[in-house]
């Protein structure tokens, strides 16, 4: 069955890692923490409620679930403390709404440190955690991050001039934390249109390093490590929340002694001066309870049902125009690979069908680095009147690009069954090369073209890590079911309409596999002419 | 009418095999020439590379006075432009159109569709698929379609190879008429004595990695 290869893997520092190469990785983690973890989520641990058994097998080691703003700071402290005889500790960073339903669900891992106390009281309500063993150990800084080249400084009102603005997701803490910032700063509601959400605050981080959005709302930490940005506004004083971070036991843990030791740690001077030194700032001596509550459980309800016929509707949407605009090179690159021979066949092959095995993040990346508004290319598409990333035309680029492999390997499969020699008869009777390609080869390849057209349309309906790094996850516009899903995972809430929602995407891709098998059928009974004979 | 004086058929041509190679020479004035042999001995690949579909070869093709292939030269005229008549042994019919359409597929027009069915027999077939069709009636399709597409020369391989011997005889009489009302001259593939007694002038000799005539 599963293993806990898969729950730690993904964001699980390994021992060895040195302080330098955590940090160089900072950069590209972001981008991943954005989209790479959510399949696998759903693959593993969310699914795997018994992962806890091979945890339990192995000798011991803490397994740390922690907010991904901690993800610096954290291994830090842990190396002091396994350096002091400790415990040695695996760390899982994610944004803490979703390790909150993780450790829920899964009932796997020892630690919970959560960017919100807000989890920390769900949890106790699942009876996961028990709130008098947590501890509030620091809290960070909401920040306006703005690229480089913005003049700062930048006040919150500021922010109405610019075309975007990068949140985190709106159910995780520093998402929520931000909107209530921008709210206190009564800007909320003018802004809220140009708002596009990124999975974790470091995803919308990134989207400002790599000058995409030009201002983001992000945690002063994150900001004040990552390269290429700016801080021009913080949001001090006490009418601004801060994210609090708490660290707590998690009920599931065979360590408990270990656990709450390893959060006094954090709490002590060693972990302080760390976190400090980090940027984070101490403690508060009183908690602003329940400052970025609501909006979830809000937005859970009236709007669900627009929101699923939304996601379906866009989902749909882009499917088909992904299939439609993929058909032309679908056929030219099935047929090219199908019947001519040249030099870097090879080559063309393996780039076109590349997506297919590269993850859909890293092929969303590459996207972004070609089409993002402040390259060459993705600056001229935009003047044109088509920018592509956060909209739909990005949603659906990147449903082509990771579609377009089965497209043309499907395509190719029935040019290659249509016996060549059709088209040399036909040449033979006076039908040049580009008329025997309509006379004879389409039409005789017809129903495999089709069964490829269904098996893309499903590929794009499903597609997720691509489009998440290329066109965010901004409702209306590129919010499809697989990300809707995934934002509603976040949340305690809305588990029927995922469920909704899960229903519509198993359906949509079953029928499409139907026909998928049909058009297939079909493609063999039209070339079973020779076998007739 | 008499057979086209004028008429020749020049090949020189070295054919690529794995184990060997074929060995072609070829001159004749003769309209009716049958090249027999074993199988595998490459007597198709001659007829494909008449018909253009088969660019391997190296050499010389001289029908009339037409020049189809000169490797020296690199001259090479597509099938589209040859207007060859050829029936490969595999008889295929374009499946997804009917019996009608192919005939009619070189541009053939609708009476003379008719007219040539009548002759070949497959008048009552015309609405239908060409995957609903017996061996024999898809040897006279093919040949049908490639009389009516108005060939300079045609190029049959194994064309009755389907057809009961009446009916065999009846066809090659047929064609063969056909072919000399119009000048047209026949390249035969065929390892049938009858067939190619029906139907040749000339027979030549495929084996051992060359031609030779008989």
């Amino acid at each position: 069955m599963f293993h806990k290869a898969k729950t730690s893997t993904r964001w699980v520092q390994p021992r060895t890692l040195s302080l330098r190469e955590l940090r160089r990785k900072s950069i590209i983690t972001a981008v991943w923490s954005t989209a790479l973890l959510a399949p696998m989520q759903l693959n593993g641990a969310i699914l795997t409620g018994d992962s806890r058994t091979t945890e339990e097998a192995s000798d011991s080691v803490l397994l740390v679930l922690a907010a991904a703003s901690l993800a610096d700071v954290l291994p830090r402290i842990g190396d002091e403390w396994e350096r002091l005889g400790g415990t040695p500790l695996v760390f899982s960073f994610d944004a803490t709404s979703r390790l909150a339903v993780q450790a829920s669900q899964s009932g796997a891992g020892d630690i919970f440190f959560s960017a919100d106390p807000q989890w920390i009281r769900w949890l106790e309500e699942q009876g996961t955690v028990s709130l008098g063993s947590a501890v509030h150990f620091a809290a960070n800084e909401l920040v306006i991050a703005v690229s480089r080249d913005v003049s700062v400084p930048v006040e919150p009102d500021k922010l109405l001039g610019f075309e975007r603005i990068a949140l985190a997701g709106e159910n995780v803490p520093a998402g929520k934390y931000a909107r209530t910032a921008l709210e206190r700063a009564g800007v909320w509601s003018e802004i809220e249109e140009d708002v596009v959400r990124g999975g974790s605050v470091r995803g919308a981080l990134e989207w400002v390093v790599r000058g995409e959005v030009p201002a983001g709302i992000v945690y002063r930490t994150d900001a004040e490590a990552a390269p290429s940005v700016s801080i021009a506004f913080v949001f001090e004083g006490p009418e601004y929340p801060q994210a609090q971070y708490w660290g707590v036991p998690l009920g599931s843990t065979a360590y408990e002694e270990s656990a709450a030791d390893f959060v006094n740690f954090v709490l002590g001077d060693a972990g302080q001066s760390l976190l400090r030194e980090a940027g984070f700032s101490p403690p508060q001596s009183f908690v602003t309870d329940g400052e970025a509550e609501g909006h979830a459980a809000g937005d859970a309800g009236d709007d669900l049902v627009a929101s699923i016929s939304s996601a379906v509707r866009l989902s749909l949407i882009v499917a088909l125009l992904a299939t439609l605009v993929g058909l032309v090179p679908a056929v030219g690159l099935g047929w090219v690979l199908a019947r001519r021979d040249f030099r870097g066949k090879t080559v063309l092959s393996t780039i076109v069908t590349a997506p297919l095995v590269i993850p859909p993040v890293v092929t969303g990346f590459l996207l972004l680095s070609v089409l993002g508004a402040s390259t060459p290319l993705g600056g001229l598409i935009a003047s044109l009147g088509f920018p592509v990333p956060f909209t739909i035309l990005g949603a659906s680029i990147a449903a082509l690009v990771v579609g377009l492999p089965l497209y043309v390997i499907s395509v190719r499969g029935a040019f290659e069954a249509v016996d060549p020699m059709y088209e040399e008869l036909s040449w033979t009777l006076g039908s040049s090369p580009w008329k025997t390609f309509f006379r004879v080869s389409l039409p005789l390849a017809l129903p495999g073209i089709a069964a490829g057209a269904v098996l893309a349309f499903a590929r794009s309906l499903g597609e997720f890590g691509a489009t998440v790094v290329l066109a965010g996850n901004v409702e209306g516009s590129t919010r499809t079911i697989a990300l809707a899903v995934y934002t509603l995972l976040e949340s305690p809430t809305g588990r029927e309409a995922v469920w909704v929602l899960v229903g519509a995407s198993v359906m949509i891709s079953l029928i499409a596999l139907l026909g998928f098998e049909a058009l297939s059928r079909r493609q063999k009974r039209r070339l079973e002419d020779r076998h007739a004979r | 009418m008499p057979a086209d004086t004028n008429f020749h058929l020049g090949l020189d041509l070295e054919i690529p095999f794995t184990g060997g190679g074929l060995r072609v020479e070829l001159n004749t004035a003769s309209t009716r020439i049958a090249v027999v042999g074993p199988s595998g001995s490459g007597k198709s690949t001659i007829l494909r590379i008449l018909a253009g579909v088969e660019r391997r070869a190296h050499g010389t093709v001289l029908v009339k006075e037409h020049c189809w292939q000169d490797s020296s030269n690199g001259t090479w005229v597509p099938s589209w432009d040859r207007r060859v008549g050829w029936v490969p042994q595999e008889t295929l019919l374009f499946p997804h159109l009917t019996v009608r359409e192919n005939l009619s597929y070189g541009g053939a027009l609708p009476d003379w569709v008719s007219e040539t069915a009548a002759l070949l027999q497959i008048e009552d077939l015309l609405d239908r698929r060409s995957r609903r069709l017996s061996g024999g009636e898809r040897q006279r399709v093919a040949l049908g379609r490639a009389l009516l597409s108005k060939p300079r020369i045609l190029l049959l391989d194994e064309p009755f190879s389907a057809l009961d011997r009446p009916l065999r005889g009846e066809l090659s009489e047929l064609v063969s008429d056909w072919a000399l009302d119009r000048s047209v001259p026949i390249v035969l593939v065929s390892h049938d004595e009858e067939d190619a007694k029906w139907l040749a002038e000339e027979r030549w000799h495929v084996g051992g990695g060359s031609l030779r005539k008989e």
